[in-house]
């Protein structure tokens, strides 16, 4: 990473939002598209510095990032279109980007090109062409390209497909300025962009003009779209185009019987697919264009280092091998430097508290304080280094462009259960906390994938279960303790693969999704990139989980004590009095026993795990409360741990059967309310996160009474 | 035997039914030219935009443990494709 300021930096300001817009300025509003690794990622960033918003498209869960800059006394909105190979309306990403140049109309769109390999991307900026906004194609990566001996003459390029291009080096900030002035100058109109499409030849240049004739006879619609556009996609079958004709045009009828008959003499003339020829000629228009314009100098070394670290990392035996070593490596640096750092994070926590209970009088508020609220900002906290170091892993893998190699690796084993396998992300990141990991399940581009991957990958062993199974299995199977985590652990993996399998056969059937990826050549992640991108996703993992948790905990806390008991002291028949007994969490408890008795549970570890559904690291302290743990004594969280363990360990209650079946009820049960949450988030409606709720309470229930009967009756109980 | 003009249309003859293939057939490190694509919907779509086009020449670099995925270099590209999907492109054995 460089260390001197990009040029850029000198003429223009970076701000964040519209306020000092003087009055009548206009803001000239920039579109960012271009293929994923095209180095688009950079070059928005070296345009709008670490100043982003973050939001998302309209109606959908896509990400939308944009940035303000100041140019010459002139504000522009830079909008980062998603990451797309094509304009096809396939998938949400390429629907989400035409409509917004459709809709919105930017002022400019700049397609940024990887220079290395104009041929595939031009193919993007071709489509975006025909949409009929000013186009600048930013020739990124342009070192690399001359150190290839690739040689573009972008000036002769520009005068062929009538566009401006420009030389850019977005990792360094190279050519930078001069692509805002080219920016400026097509916004203010001083450089020409032309909105003509590409020739298609002869025969498809029939069938578009006949349609483009039937369009133009509804006059609105001409005035709102390129008819260029939808003629071509009309002809291609799109179906998000035919939905418009047939929702905008005046005559959709006429307009779609025109296009199938053109469309079918198309086919029956070349004897192929509509799609495909049109598709083949954008690549016959560009190969014309790059003959005339590009010159490789020299021989390109023989083997790249791509394809020799490519001969190591993806040798059919060392592949696989390599990935677990990659990921424990990753797992290592975050328990190693996490685990610490939670530490610190938690014992503050705890002095806290204890300072809060000596501070303020002894009394409902300082217990709300103290037992609600810093209980619960410090349970999220917690976890923050954890996450931290989980989203430096990931950015670090697709940055360096390993991500895709795992996937390659791992995809057949992962097909088996009708995942993709970029699956092992969202599954990898949940083994430290559901939340960053359902955050993470965005690397899948398929929206069935995506959910399924959603719904499962909660069932891993997360952070806060760990502690919760480990005092369980010590408190029942002392002697066999780490045998039995390890078995919950893995009986967590083969839940998740076989729920999803079963959601594969069941309610996520359907069409075969592709797995055609790209494997991009491996960079050097930059630091700054890694930083920012590890920065976003904990803010944005303490701004959803941190008031979730904070609104969780102070509702359990509540409902765990109150009502209060009428008296102190004993009851009628002498016994002690647990205040957690007269609560509503006490009374529900008591009121679903019936229930969970065939489980073998009893009433308070139904109260505990009800808590539990707020954060699974509460069972412990639930728990604890429920055997009479004084609430102040629980500061040190050993102690608490070891107090619940002596006390569940001889309670006569409880058999080892009971206690197998309530491991793995916890393991598979409701997930937290921070997971749920950001399920909620992720995928846009509430349904999802109720029925995750719903599917894990019944399987986790069967499950219980199953080991807990069956069990029984093979003569384990007792 | 005797009549070299029949004997090298017969070989052309059992060339091109021999050469026709899908590229799932193609060993790893040999090249081919894509003749067709059979897919249809989504992922005839990737496939095209990825530059699996008509006469479009590529190489198979290699295959993943159980032979699936594929590794495919094409206009450049260095992409990964399920033999299933493979199995829809129609190729040319290219030496």
């Amino acid at each position: 990473m460089s260390t001197e300021p990009p040029p850029v930096q000198r003429r223009f300001r970076r701000r964040l939002g519209r306020n000092r817009l003087n009055a009548g300025g206009r803001v000239i509003r920039v579109a960012l598209a271009g293929n994923p690794n095209s180095g688009k990622t950079s070059v928005f960033n070296a345009v709008t510095g670490q100043r982003q918003h973050i939001g998302n498209y309209p109606g959908v869960t896509v990400e939308k990032k944009s940035g303000m800059i100041e140019l010459d006394d002139k504000l522009l909105e830079i909008i980062d279109l998603p990451g797309i190979y094509s304009l096809s309306a396939y998938s949400l990403e390429e629907v989400v980007s035409r409509d917004f140049v459709l809709n919105e109309k930017p002022d400019v769109i700049v397609d940024v090109l990887d220079s290395t390999n104009l041929e595939r991307h031009l193919y993007l900026l071709l489509q975006f062409q025909e949409l009929g906004v000013p186009i600048i194609g930013a020739l990124n990566m342009s070192d690399e390209a001359e150190t290839k001996g690739i040689q573009i003459n972008s000036e002769q390029l520009g005068l062929i497909l009538g566009i401006p291009f420009v030389k850019t080096v977005g990792t360094t900030g190279r050519g930078i300025e001069k692509l805002l002035d080219t920016v400026m100058k097509v916004a203010e109109g001083e450089l020409e962009s032309n909105r003509r499409h590409l020739n298609y030849g002869k025969q498809v240049e029939i069938s578009h003009n006949a349609v483009i004739a039937t369009l133009e006879l509804d006059p609105e619609f001409k005035n709102r779209y390129s008819l260029h556009w939808v003629a071509i996609k009309l002809l291609e079958k799109d179906q998000d185009a035919i939905r418009k004709i047939k929702r905008e045009h005046k005559y959709p009828q006429m307009v779609l019987e025109a296009t199938r008959e053109w469309q079918q003499r198309l086919e029956k003339y070349f004897q192929e697919d509509s799609e495909i020829i049109i598709g083949e000629q954008r690549y016959a228009y560009i190969h014309g264009a790059l003959k005339e314009t590009v010159v490789q100098t020299g021989q390109p070394d023989g083997v790249d280092l791509t394809e020799k670290i490519d001969r190591i990392a993806l040798n059919r035996f060392l592949g696989i091998p390599i990935f677990f070593a990659v990921m424990f490596l990753i797992y290592q640096l975050t328990f190693a430097l996490g685990n610490p750092m939670s530490d610190l994070i938690s014992r503050f926590f705890s002095y806290l508290s204890v300072q809060v209970n000596v501070i303020l009088p002894a009394g409902a508020f300082q217990d709300l304080i103290s037992n609600g609220i810093i209980n619960g900002v410090g349970g999220v906290l917690t976890f923050l280094p954890l996450v931290l170091f989980l989203f430096l892993g990931l950015s670090f893998l697709e940055d360096s462009g390993y991500m895709a190699r795992a996937a390659f690796v791992m995809d057949k084993f992962f097909h088996i259960f009708g995942l993709h396998g970029r699956s092992f992300v969202p599954f990898m990141i949940s083994t430290g906390c559901a939340v960053p990991g359902i955050m993470s399940a965005r690397v899948l581009a398929n929206r069935k994938d995506r959910i399924v991957t959603i719904m499962v990958s909660p069932l891993m062993m997360c952070g806060a279960k760990a502690p919760v199974v480990a005092m369980l299995a010590a408190a029942f199977f002392p002697e066999h303790a780490t045998i039995v985590f390890w078995g919950v652990w893995l009986f967590g993996w083969l839940m998740a693969f076989g729920i999803a399998l079963a959601f594969k056969k069941t309610l996520f059937r359907g069409d075969q999704t592709p797995f055609v990826m790209e494997l991009p050549p491996y960079r050097r992640p930059q630091v700054k990139s890694v930083i920012l991108h590890m920065w976003e996703k904990s803010a944005e993992y303490i701004k959803k989980a941190g008031t979730v948790i904070l609104a969780a905990s102070v509702i359990v806390w509540f409902f765990l004590s109150y009502p209060k008991p009428p008296s102190e002291g004993v009851d009628f028949r002498g016994n002690n009095i647990i205040p957690i007994e007269y609560s509503f969490g006490g009374r529900l408890g008591k009121s679903i026993e019936p229930v969970l008795k065939w489980a073998g549970f009893d009433w308070k570890i139904g109260v505990s795990l009800v808590a539990g559904v707020a954060a699974k690291e509460v069972i412990i302290s639930t728990t604890g409360i429920l055997y009479g743990l004084d609430s102040d004594e629980s500061d040190e969280s050993l102690q608490k741990e070891f107090f619940v363990k002596e006390k569940l360990s001889r309670d006569p209650n409880y058999s080892p059967l009971m206690a197998l079946g309530l491991l793995l009820f916890v393991m598979i049960y409701i997930p937290c309310l921070a997971t749920l949450a950001m399920v909620k988030k992720e995928l846009g409606s509430w349904k999802w996160p109720v029925f995750q709720a719903v599917y894990t309470l019944t399987v986790a229930f069967v499950v219980a009474v199953t080991v807990y009967q069956i069990g029984g009756l093979l003569g384990f109980g007792g | 035997m005797n009549n070299p003009i029949n004997q090298s249309n017969d070989r052309d003859r059992e060339l091109q039914t021999r050469r026709k293939t899908d590229l799932a057939q193609i060993p790893a490190g040999k090249r081919f030219k894509v003749v067709k694509i059979n897919a249809l919907g989504e992922v005839r779509r990737r496939l095209l935009d990825i530059g699996f086009v008509k006469n479009q020449a590529g190489c198979v670099i290699r295959e993943a443990l159980l032979k699936d995925p594929i590794e495919v270099d094409i206009k450049g590209t260095k992409v990964s494709l399920r033999r299933s999907e493979a199995r829809l492109i129609c190729v040319e054995e290219a030496d």
